[in-house]
């Protein structure tokens, strides 16, 4: 059985400025039938670039992808009919209703009038939109939009979904609700490619995920085996009843201890040894005279792989070598 | 060939869906009431004051005029718009051919002009008293000539751009220029050698002599002429807006 998705030597070089901008550089990758993959990388990195590609809104400059078993560049029709496209932008007509949306969304895919009629209803009933079918999506919330461009996407049952940032910005029932409805697509068969900024969303929902930077793919991989491959960035999270001044400093003079960051009223110690750690760190603790509320050890996260495969280090966001970077990304450009 | 052939019918139906939701979209939508209904309009009533000028010459010239600039109007206004909200990456990923979405976008344009002529022709007839020598060729020449022209709109749509202000100036600006080398306001037989020859150029000016053969039963030139060049006008404008559109996914837009 064909993949999927089957990408070899995509490269995308927009025209610009001298000889332009080179945004993906080279990349392969597969991805299975019925799996969820996330593609994840920092702003810039190629994520949409790549996905546009993969549904046929941008021409690649060299390279070949197959989706769904067809090759793009030589008959994109079979491909788009078993595709479906949500875009980072709820891109819903906001002039016409939730049903007649579903309704010219069906017709566009060739639908007839009983099978679009009964998916639209099925589909808004699921979504929580039923009882707003004849409104204008120009009266929807963010989440109501999110989930009619979703639905919209999905009313001819696409064999494969692309998902661009399916849920930033939304409210925590509207995530956990599209979050919930990846998963149930997924389980019907439905292979899902998503990027995202959104790392723990990708950890909780995605079999294998990508990691795009500079154009091209850093890691892919499971979650979980992406984590072990990074056991340099556990730490250990701890929590105490006050916060004197320079206590940042201190905690980073403690033996085994490579970074230090406050997150709320915590404290994580990134350590290449934990065990290591904990007894200087209970010595600490009295020697400061400061009580320990909590105490936990945690195992690297898939934020934390992917602020070590960016360049990035965890806790903070570096502009220079990024930016150096996207210049030499110019000038490869220049060169190709 | 039964393939050939179904793919066609469901190509005409995807272009006939696409018209339909833009004409319940951007019909009524300010830009398009202002571009597409009441400049053509306003043009004919800013050079018509104080002029002596028949009925049936004023309702010729009122015909080519909302003809031109509402069928053209269209293409300028949508594309851009739905590339700014995203919504025509949805009809970019659908499984149609471009051809199909830009047939379905200019049907657009062309209805709407189809709309307004016949307000304007209802216009002539009750309020200035005209009359149509022959309605058939009027018809026949609001219809080629609606394709046309919103054909000719579709190529400023076809620019890659988000932002619809970017393709309204340098639309409107060209539309200006045709519409003061055609005979709209001054007749074929009163311009000088070099202007007439520059008119040649102008698609409209093949309309408006259609709309004189048709209203006044006389125009300057042949009518096989005029069928023949709008006709072809409208196939010719189509190329440069797929080469757009085309250069258009090669940019990103």
């Amino acid at each position: 059985m064909s993949h999927a998705i089957e990408v070899q030597n995509l490269t995308k070089t927009y025209p610009g400025s001298g000889d332009g901008f080179l945004a993906v550089d080279q990349i392969n990758f597969t991805v299975d039938r019925g799996e969820i993959f996330g593609f994840l990388g920092p702003n810039g990195a190629g994520k949409s670039t790549t996905q546009r590609m993969l549904t046929t809104l941008l021409t690649p400059t060299e390279g070949q992808i197959l989706v769904l078993g067809h090759d793009l560049a030589q008959n994109s029709y079979p491909a788009k009919r078993q595709i479906g496209l949500v875009p980072e932008e709820s891109n819903v007509y906001t002039e016409l209703t939730a049903w007649d949306n579903l309704m010219f969304t069906g017709r566009v895919y060739l639908m007839s009038k009983a099978d679009r009629t009964a998916r639209a209803e099925e589909l808004l009933k699921d979504f929580g939109l039923w009882e707003s079918k004849d409104v204008k999506a120009e009266n929807f919330s963010k989440g109501m939009k999110r989930r009619l461009s979703i639905a919209m996407a999905i009313i001819h049952k696409p064999a494969l979904l692309f998902l661009d940032e399916p849920t930033p910005g939304l409210d925590v029932q509207s995530t956990r609700a599209i979050q919930t409805l990846i998963r149930q697509l997924s389980a019907e068969g439905t292979t899902v490619f998503m990027t995202t900024h959104q790392i723990e969303e990708a950890n909780q929902l995605c079999d294998r995920v990508a990691i795009i930077n500079y154009g091209k793919i850093a890691a892919i991989d499971t979650p979980e085996k992406l984590k072990q491959t990074f056991q340099q960035v556990q730490s250990v999270e701890i929590a105490f009843t006050s916060s004197p001044e320079g206590l940042k400093e201190k905690l980073t003079t403690l033996p085994e201890v490579s970074t230090v960051l406050k997150i709320g009223d915590k404290w994580r110690l990134y350590t290449d040894s934990p065990p290591d750690l904990l007894p200087h760190l209970m010595r600490f603790s009295e020697r400061e005279k400061l009580d320990i509320v909590s105490l936990n050890t945690l195992a690297p996260s898939l934020e934390d792989v992917f602020l070590q495969i960016t360049g990035q280090q965890v806790g903070s966001v570096s502009e220079g070598p990024s930016q150096q970077k996207r210049d030499m990304r110019r000038k490869k450009g220049k060169q190709s | 060939m039964k393939n050939f052939w179904t793919r066609i019918k469901d190509e005409l139906t995807q272009a006939w869906v696409v018209t339909l939701k833009d004409i319940k979209v951007y019909y009524l939508r300010p830009g398009m009431i202002m571009f597409g209904f009441l400049m053509p309009f306003f043009m004919f009533f800013s050079f018509s004051v104080r002029r002596e000028m028949a009925a049936g010459e004023g309702m010729s010239r009122l015909l080519a005029l909302t003809i031109f600039f509402t069928a053209a109007a269209a293409g300028p206004f949508i594309i851009p718009t739905e590339r700014r909200l995203g919504t025509y990456d949805r009809l970019l990923a659908a499984p149609m051919s471009l051809f199909t979405l830009l047939l379905g976008k200019i049907a657009v344009g062309a209805f709407f002009a189809i709309v307004v002529s016949s307000i304007a022709a209802i216009v002539g007839i009750l309020f200035l008293d005209a009359s149509i020598a022959q309605p058939a060729l009027m018809i026949v020449g609001i219809f080629i000539g609606s394709f046309t022209f919103s054909t000719m709109g579709l190529i400023f749509g076809s620019i890659p751009t988000r932002n619809p202000g970017d393709v309204q100036m340098p639309s409107t600006l060209i539309r200006w220029v045709l519409l003061f080398v055609s005979g709209v306001f001054v007749p074929l037989s009163e311009m000088s050698t070099v202007a007439r020859g520059i008119s040649y150029i102008s698609p409209l000016t093949y309309a408006q002599d259609l709309m004189n053969h048709a209203v006044l039963g006389t125009g300057e030139l042949a009518l096989w002429l005029n069928l023949s060049v709008l006709f072809l006008s409208g196939i010719i404008f189509l190329l440069p807006s797929i080469k757009l559109h085309q250069r258009g996914r090669v940019l990103g837009y």
